[in-house]
């Protein structure tokens, strides 16, 4: 009896392996075939479908970063309508100011009617526009009371269409120069740098 | 579904995979692209400077004294060309004309020429370039009453293109050269 050898004993080392091959594993230490069929689902396809979210999941942060750089938290600027904007390459960025938007028939100061372009055009000379000027001088009044300590910037924003006649974007600066406004800037479109 | 493998450690002990839920997740990054998507502003609008207060405003705490008159750009839109004309008061210093390119069909008008021009008579006769001087070359722009407006801010366009640094508060900048306003008669 004692002259059989004894088999060796299996070598079982569990932190051998810490990363596993990909494979099935549930009930597979149990050695009976009628459990691994019923794991396996009787040799059956199982029903349930995985699917990989990972790469689901990197098109989303990668949206989520690019909608993030892209975000303006000073929000949309409202252009009339009726303008049509000119465009330009060497601009600046938008600045919290007075609207003078000044299409092919109205003036309009933050969306109220403050002159006719037609009128302009017709007469053929630059004038102060006198609706214009009160609304600006209004306007500013209402700024230096609101904040009687800051110096007043006196910027104004003016949103021309692209086809009015200069005559009339040459009043509307004296205008609004006039009403206390000497800084006007003009709003376009911006164009890419050409890199030239 | 996201998970974590630390290894099995037979049957009869509690499984060690730990499954992360990826479900709120997802719902998270799915609200936050709603939300900016929403609230996103695709049209860029920008503006380009122009100035009426031409010397500047005079101080009644400064002394007057007489200086020199500084050199003033003054560009000319004509018919089939552009007049750059340097003036130093009443002065002419310098006259320089620029074929105007022929009209075309494109929405967009741009003048190159005119830019290249523009920087290379800057660098002849502009008067502020050191980067801390914050002032700007004055440029006077006269135009015909019936020019379009388009027309006008293509100048513009080819006006601002020369840039230089300037000192400020919040650091340096890149600004342009020249500063526009209207000739008015």
């Amino acid at each position: 009896m004692g002259g059989h050898a004894k088999p060796p004993a299996k070598h079982h080392n569990p932190h051998a392996h810490v990363i596993h091959q990909p494979g099935r594993r549930l009930m597979h230490h149990i050695p009976l075939k009628f459990v691994w069929n019923k794991v396996a689902g009787h040799g059956r396809r199982s029903g349930n479908a995985a699917l990989n979210l990972v790469s689901f999941i990197d098109f989303l942060i990668t949206t989520v970063i690019f909608l993030l750089m892209s975000f303006s938290a000073s929000g949309e600027i409202t252009v009339d309508k009726n303008v049509k904007l000119p465009k330009a390459e060497n601009v600046e960025d938008i600045i919290d100011a007075p609207m003078v938007a000044v299409n092919g028939n109205q003036i309009l100061v933050d969306g109220t009617l403050a002159g006719s372009t037609r009128a302009i055009e017709e007469l053929g000379r630059m004038q102060k526009i006198d609706e214009l000027f009160n609304l600006l001088k209004n306007k500013r009044e209402l700024w230096k009371q609101v904040q009687p300590n800051k110096p007043f910037p006196g910027v104004c924003i003016l949103q021309v269409d692209q086809n009015v006649p200069a005559i009339v974007v040459k009043s509307v600066f004296q205008t609004a120069a006039f009403a206390g406004y000497p800084n006007v800037s003009f709003m376009v479109a911006k164009l890419p740098k050409s890199g030239g | 579904m996201g998970g974590v493998d630390v290894g099995s450690e037979g049957g009869k002990k509690k499984a060690t995979n730990a499954e992360i839920n990826m479900v709120p997740f997802i719902d998270l990054l799915m609200c936050t692209i709603a939300f900016l998507l929403i609230t996103a502003v695709w049209v860029t609008n920008s503006r380009m400077n122009a100035d009426a207060q031409v010397p500047g405003p005079p101080n009644p705490d400064k002394e007057l004294t007489p200086q020199t008159p500084e050199k003033v750009l003054n560009l000319h839109i004509g018919e089939s060309d552009f007049a750059l004309v340097w003036k130093q008061g009443a002065t002419v210093v310098s006259e320089v004309r620029v074929p105007k390119p022929p009209p075309n069909d494109s929405p967009v008008i741009r003048y190159p020429d005119l830019a290249k021009k523009l920087e290379a008579e800057w660098n002849s006769n502009g008067s502020h370039r050191d980067p801390s001087d914050k002032k700007l070359d004055q440029a006077i722009m006269h135009t015909d009453n019936r020019t379009p407006f388009k027309e006008v801010v293509a100048v513009l366009d080819a006006l601002y293109a020369t840039k230089r640094k300037v000192k400020l508060p919040e650091g340096d900048k890149d600004l342009p050269v020249f500063n526009m306003t209207f000739s008015v008669r």
